[in-house]
Order: structure tokens, then C-alpha cells, then sequence
């Protein structure tokens, strides 16, 4: 098993990189039987009694209008989860893959593509898809999301590759007739062997962060689709007296993203 | 004469494990003498040397006794410190330098501290410790940083500052074994002739039995952690009691070891090499041309930066230089990439570089790349082929649908370039140092692996070497290289028996250990 996900971590974070994936696997059922597991359909008003703590019957308290917080939490888990790989597959395509490819293009041309992501790369992430749902709308969140972290997953991406096929092994290749193409194809065999899961969980990290700033923020996700960053955003009028409205999502957010980092092998990764 | 360190029954192990380091081992060290501990890595030399240098580390076990000069025995478990002057000369090779700092001014703080002076004196005594080794480049060459100077600059600067603080005994850990053999024989000729002057004593832990012979000293035989075997260098190398001494001295140069009875002065011509330019002014007198028929070995044979390497870069098509390269009649820079790529298949490169091979690759993979992607053979006869290969250079035990080269030593990545190069079924191989670095039974190992290849396949070889005994072993035609031109060419049995030039000949006598065999015979 740890030969798939993480080959090339050292012990102790190979260890700690299956259990991130193990927790990923879990939030991936709960998000699959969200609408089973969950006491009431999303957005149900008056559930239970208005801002009830937690209890027996409500183990997430309840929110301002009465709906059960476990619920809720469940449902915005989903959004959240499933906005995050859609965001994550773009930053990937748009990011990594392409800066990967770029990478092996003739050196001006891959220069100049180099220079103008590595401009983009220097706008923070969240700036970016601010910008990016301003010019369109609020509807394209994940799309943007993805989108705004690309450019410093195409920077990463091409300065491997760079080094990759720079490296002296791969010089020796071309000089016994191992073509470009041929090295092109050795590198991506090995990337996608040691790196493609553990990108996949870092993207999903970052692009998670940004939709949920968004949605903070006011910029991402509308009701009735209530994701995690939305949950904690209208919850902040009264956090103070009733904490339990914003901790749980807050706490199930960051689990997320702690299990998304954690089966990255705690690469630091792109930060938001 | 008096001893400057006696130790007695010494035994340095780890807590935990079942094997010593070092068992049972006994030296005493006189004020100008010259001791060679020989072993492989691993053999318990380096515990000796961090005894006296006082570098054991704390989770060593030590026992035995240990005396100074004239002071009485003490228990070597209280970790004594050592009360004599005490200079190491590491190997250039491992890197003994910090990369960010120049080497002058590490070494000069090296000296201050040792000699309590300030850096301003140090520096005075590291450039007069320069100025009386023959050889030796000047101070402020050595403002740079290491990655800047090469090993042989290296070694000089590190053998400088160990005589620059008048030791009383001098640590060699292998300081002289991966550079040149001319230039090992300078740098140990300037040590021994240092010590003559300052009357300190060598303790030199060597891999290779090259050292017994360019020392000349007594030597002392580990294996494992024990003395399996004593004598003087005149008797080592006249004869070994033990087996596996023979096996260490079976890595010294082989008169007729490769020798091979061919007719490729016959054959077609398989590399045409025209009007090449090494130097960057282009004069018409030092344009090289040259062919290697098929089947035949010519070997470029030079020092660090005579131009052999920039040479075989050129062929290799590493780097473009003026001139014309054509491989099998055909110009490689004429061609497209594709064209260029199938033509190269047929080349096979073997090198004591160590990055020479993607570390990400298994050792399938770099077995199987040629013959699936090359030679396009189905996967029954490529797990044939593959599993030959693997035996005939010694790795059919290792795990290799699993380990990574990243995984492999020094030794092992080589081998596996030989099995890569023999399953390729190339016209021309690139042999690079291929001795560079090992053991001595590595070496013996490489040197007869490559030979039987060169007798099986009709592959014609091209050796890169500054040690002539590899050229002696491998080829049979020579091209001598000297600051940037070829100097001499012709067969290397010629070439041994009458150089013309004088750089020729002290290439020649810096692999031979003629003189000293000799005088083992007499004895």
C-alpha cells in the first residue's frame, strides 16, 4: 500500500501520508452518505430550538434559524469536498500538467510561458479568484479557484521538469540514443509513480483554503449550497455566545485540509 | 627509535551490534615512519583514524589500552585526549569543504585555531606550507571556492595546511586515491619529502594497494574489523599470505590483462573524428583527426583538463566543438534528432560518474530500457536477456524489480552500467574512468568485467583514463593528451616501450609500479 501513495517519503511521513489518505477515504464516504447520514435535509429552518448548544439530540448545537448544525456540516462537507476536487483537477491540467509539458517545448518558448506564469504566480491565489469571479460570476467559485492556484503549480512543475531533464543522467541518455520523446515519456512515468497522488492531495489542500476564503468572504458559494467557508462566515454575528455555530464547520475544515496536507506527505506545497 | 602512539588490543564496536568495527588491534607508530592500513570501506581503518584524530563518537564502545609519546598506557575507553599535534588530510573527493566559503580562508582558520596565531599568520603559514611543496598551486588560487577548483587543486591546498602546523603525527584518509595517478605521485612524493623534514609520522588508511606501492611503507591489512595480514610494501607486493590480500592485490595493473588477439586494423572504420577543435583559439595545427576501427580500443589518455574528456563529450555529442564527427560513415550533426537517436543506440557509455543513471529507475528499468525501447524484443526475451546480464555482472541477487538506483553503491551502479551497456549490443562503447572511486576488489571487479566484455562482444571500446595501467588493460592504441592537444598517439605497447614526449612518460611511470616489484623480487 505505501508503495502506491507515497514511494518516495521517508518512513515517518510515509506512515503519516497513509493515514491521510485513510482520513480522505473517510471523508470521501461521509460525503458519499451525507444525505443518509445527516438528521435533515440541507437548509431544513427550525430543526430544533434557535442557537441550541450541543447535545444528545443536536451533538453540533443548532444555528440561528434552528437548523441542525450536524446536518449542515455533513452537507457542507460535501460542497465544499466536491468544489475542492473539481478546483484541484483544473489547478492540476491548468497548472501542473501544463507547466510539465511547457517544460520540454523548445527553450525560448518555454521560457517565455515561464515568465508569464511566474507573474501571475507572484498575485496571491485569493487576489486572483477575487479578481477572476469579478470579471465573470460567483457561480464559476471552483473554477476560479483552480485557475488562480495554476500558476504557481506550473512554476513548480516546470522548474522539476527543467531539472529533470537538465540532470546529467539525462544527458548521458540522449548520447545513447534515448530520444526526447522517450525521456518525456521515462519522466512522466516516474512523476505520475511517485508524485501524481501527493500533488493531487496538495492542490486539493490549497484550492480547498482558497474556496473557502471565497466563500468567506462572500465571494464563493450561494445558498442554498452552503459550503464550509459560507457556514463559518454567517455564523460570525454571534460566535461569541454561541461558538459552536462557526467551531464545528471551522473544525471540520481544518481536518480537511489537515488530511489533504498530511497525505501530501506534508509537502508545503502552493500556499493560498 | 621512540614510539609516538602505541595502541594495544583496541576494539571500537556500537552498542547493539553483534560485529566490531575494529577487534583486536594492535600499532605502534614511530616518529617518522609511514604505516598503510589497507582494507576495503568498512574495515575498521576509519576507527583507528578517529581514535588518534579524537573523533570516536559518544555510542561507540571502546576497549583496549592506548600510550602517548612517553606518557604511561591508559585505558582507550576514557577517550584520552590526544596530547601530540595531530593534522587529517581528508579525501578532496567526499567533500570535506563547506561549498559557501573560500578554501583559503577555511583552511586559514583551520591553522589559526590549531596554532593559536591570528588569521593573518595562518594565512603566512599556509602560503609558505604551499610554496615548499613541490608542485603545489599558489595562495591565491585558493580564494576560491570549492566548487570552483578541482580535486587534485583541492588535495594540494588540504596536504598544506596539514604540514603548515608542524604535526607530529599526519591522518591520511584516503586523501590521494581519486585523482590522477601522476598527480597521487607528486602529492605523495611532497608529503614524504615533507616528512623528511619535519620528521612527523604517516598513518594512511588506503582502499587500493596502488598506495602500498606509491608509499612504499609498511602495511597493515584489515578485513572486517581485523589485522589479517603485516609486512613491508617490498614483500606486500612480492607476495600475499592471505587470500584476501590477493584479492586486494589482484586490483594492481595486470600486464596482459584484456590483451586480445584482433585484426580490426582490417576492419571498416566505425568513428571518423575530423578536424576536431578542442581549445577555443582554432589553429589548424591542433585540430585532431583520428578513426577507430571496429573492434578495435583506443584509449585518450591525459590529465584533468588535457583536453581527453572534452574529447570524448564531443563524440559523445555532449558538447558541439568545430570539426566533424561522422559514426558509422554517417555525420551526426547533420542529421534531425530521431535520425541522430537511432544512430546513438548503437553507443553504450560507462562512466564513474555516479549520476550517470536516472535514480528514480529500477534496476530493470535500466536494464530493459535498451532492449524494449531499442531493440523493441518481446518480453519473454528481454527477461532473458535481462536476467543473464544481471548475473554476468554480479546483480542477479539484488531485488531489481524494486531498488532504485538511488539505492545502489557506488560499485553496484557501475556494474549495472556494464550489464545496461552488454544487453544494448552496442558498435562503441565510452568507457570513462571506469576505476574511479571503488575498492580495490571493486576495481579488480570492473577491470575484468569490462575486459571480458571487450573479448566477447565486437564492440569497439573507447577508454577515457588518466592511469595508464587502465589503458594498458582496456586498449590497444593510445592517444596521449597535454594541455588541451594530443601529443602523441600509437599502439600502447609501443607507446610503453618509447614515449617521445616527456608527458608521455610521466603518465607512464606514474601507473607503473615496475621498480618496486623488482625489488620485491630481489628480496
Amino acid at each position: 500500500m505505501s508503495a502506491i501513495f507515497a514511494p518516495s517519503l521517508p518512513r515517518p511521513r510515509r506512515i503519516l501520508a497513509i493515514a491521510g489518505w485513510a482520513g480522505l477515504g473517510v471523508v470521501a464516504l461521509a460525503v458519499t452518505m451525507s444525505d443518509f447520514l445527516a438528521h435533515a435535509p440541507a437548509n431544513e429552518l427550525h430543526a430544533g430550538p434557535m442557537l441550541a448548544p450541543p447535545s444528545a439530540q443536536f451533538p453540533f448545537g443548532t444555528d440561528l434559524v434552528g437548523r441542525d448544525l450536524l446536518s449542515e456540516t455533513l452537507h457542507a462537507l460535501s460542497v465544499t469536498a466536491t468544489a475542492g476536487l473539481e478546483a484541484a483537477v483544473v489547478a492540476i491540467l491548468a497548472g501542473g500538467f501544463l507547466g510539465y509539458m511547457s517544460a520540454h517545448l523548445p527553450k525560448p518558448a518555454g521560457l517565455v510561458l515561464h515568465w508569464a506564469f511566474a507573474v501571475f504566480a507572484a498575485i496571491p491565489a485569493l487576489l486572483l479568484a477575487i479578481v477572476l469571479i469579478g470579471l465573470t460570476s460567483r457561480g464559476i467559485s471552483a473554477l476560479a479557484a483552480g485557475l488562480a492556484a495554476a500558476p504557481l503549480a506550473f512554476v513548480r512543475a516546470f522548474d522539476r521538469a527543467s531539472r529533470a531533464g537538465g540532470a546529467r543522467h539525462a544527458d548521458y541518455a540522449r548520447a545513447t540514443g534515448v530520444s526526447a520523446s522517450m525521456l518525456l515519456r521515462r519522466d512522466l512515468a516516474y512523476e505520475f509513480r511517485d508524485m501524481f497522488l501527493p500533488i493531487v492531495a496538495r492542490a486539493f489542500a490549497s484550492v480547498t483554503i482558497i474556496l473557502s476564503t471565497l466563500s468567506f468572504l462572500g465571494f464563493g458559494a450561494t445558498p442554498p449550497h452552503r459550503d464550509l467557508g459560507l457556514m463559518i462566515g454567517a455564523a460570525w454575528p454571534n460566535y461569541l455566545e454561541a461558538w459552536w455555530t462557526a467551531g464545528f464547520p471551522a473544525l471540520t475544515l481544518v481536518i480537511l485540509i489537515l488530511l489533504a496536507r498530511l497525505a501530501a506527505g506534508l509537502d508545503e506545497g502552493e500556499r493560498p | 627509535m621512540t614510539a609516538l602512539v602505541e595502541i594495544n588490543d583496541l576494539r571500537v564496536g556500537r552498542q547493539g551490534s553483534a560485529t566490531p568495527e575494529l577487534d583486536r588491534f594492535s600499532l605502534t607508530l614511530s616518529a617518522g615512519e609511514t604505516v598503510l592500513l589497507l582494507g576495503e570501506t568498512g574495515c575498521g581503518k576509519d576507527a583507528v583514524l578517529r581514535l588518534l584524530a579524537g573523533s570516536l563518537e559518544q555510542d561507540q564502545e571502546i576497549s583496549g589500552t592506548i600510550r602517548f609519546g612517553e606518557n604511561d598506557p591508559v585505558q582507550a575507553a576514557t577517550r584520552p585526549t590526544n596530547p601530540l599535534r595531530v593534522a587529517y588530510v581528508p579525501s578532496a573527493a567526499l567533500h570535506p569543504l563547506s561549498p559557501t566559503a573560500p578554501v583559503a580562508q577555511q583552511l586559514t582558520r583551520v591553522i589559526g585555531h590549531k596554532l593559536r596565531c591570528p588569521q593573518g599568520a595562518a594565512r603566512e603559514e599556509l602560503r609558505t606550507a604551499l610554496e615548499r611543496l613541490a608542485g603545489a598551486p599558489p595562495i591565491g588560487m585558493l580564494d576560491r571556492f570549492p566548487g570552483q577548483l578541482d580535486n587534485a587543486t583541492l588535495c594540494w591546498a588540504l596536504l598544506a595546511a596539514a604540514t603548515a602546523v608542524t604535526p607530529e603525527i599526519v591522518l591520511c584518509d584516503h586523501s590521494f586515491a581519486d585523482i590522477s595517478p601522476l598527480v597521487a605521485r607528486t602529492l605523495i612524493g611532497a608529503l614524504l619529502a615533507e616528512q623528511q623534514r619535519l620528521g612527523f609520522a604517516v598513518l594512511y588508511g588506503g582502499r587500493i594497494p596502488q598506495a602500498v606501492a606509491r608509499l612504499g611503507a609498511r602495511t597493515i591489512v584489515l578485513q572486517r574489523g581485523c589485522m589479517i595480514e603485516e609486512g613491508e610494501a617490498a614483500r606486500m607486493m612480492s607476495g600475499q599470505t592471505h587470500s584476501y590480500t590477493r584479492s586486494l592485490f589482484h586490483a594492481l595493473p595486470q600486464p596482459d590483462a584484456g590483451r586480445l588477439n584482433r585484426t580490426s586494423t582490417r576492419s571498416e572504420a566505425l568513428l571518423q573524428v575530423q578536424g576536431l577543435m578542442l581549445q577555443a583559439e582554432k589553429k589548424a595545427r591542433n585540430a585532431i583527426s583520428f578513426e577507430l576501427r571496429r573492434g578495435a580500443s583506443l584509449a585518450l589518455v591525459g590529465e584533468d583538463g588535457s583536453g581527453r574528456r572534452g574529447m570524448a563529450r564531443a563524440i559523445m555529442g555532449l558538447d558541439r566543438r568545430p570539426g566533424r564527427i561522422l559514426f558509422d560513415a554517417v555525420d551526426l550533426n547533420l542529421l534531425s534528432e530521431a535520425m541522430t537517436s537511432r544512430l546513438r543506440r548503437r553507443i553504450a557509455f560507462v562512466t564513474s560518474d555516479d549520476a550517470a543513471l536516472d535514480p528514480r529507475m529500477t534496476l530493470w528499468d535500466v536494464i530493459d530500457e535498451p532492449l524494449r525501447v531499442h531493440l523493441k524484443l518481446s518480453r519473454e526475451l528481454t527477461t532473458g536477456y535481462r536476467e543473464a546480464a544481471l548475473k554476468r555482472v554480479g546483480l542477479a541477487s539484488h531485488d531489481g524489480r524494486r531498488l532504485t538506483v538511488a539505492a545502489l553503491s557506488a560499485f553496484d551502479r557501475r556494474r549495472l552500467q556494464i550489464a545496461r551497456a552488454v544487453v544494448a549490443a552496442p558498435l562503441l562503447v565510452v568507457v570513462d574512468e571506469p576505476l574511479r572511486g571503488l575498492d580495490a576488489v571493486a576495481r579488480a571487479t570492473i577491470r575484468d568485467l569490462l575486459a571480458e566484455f571487450r573479448l566477447e562482444q565486437q564492440a569497439a571500446f573507447l577508454v577515457v583514463t588518466a592511469d595508464f595501467a587502465v589503458a594498458r588493460a582496456l586498449a590497444d592504441d593510445a592517444m596521449i593528451f597535454h594541455e588541451g592537444r594530443m601529443i602523441e598517439r600509437g599502439p600502447v605497447r609501443e607507446l610503453l616501450r618509447a614515449p617521445r614526449e616527456s608527458a608521455t612518460r610521466a603518465l607512464i611511470e606514474a601507473a607503473d609500479f615496475g621498480p618496486l616489484s623488482r625489488a620485491a623480487e630481489a628480496v
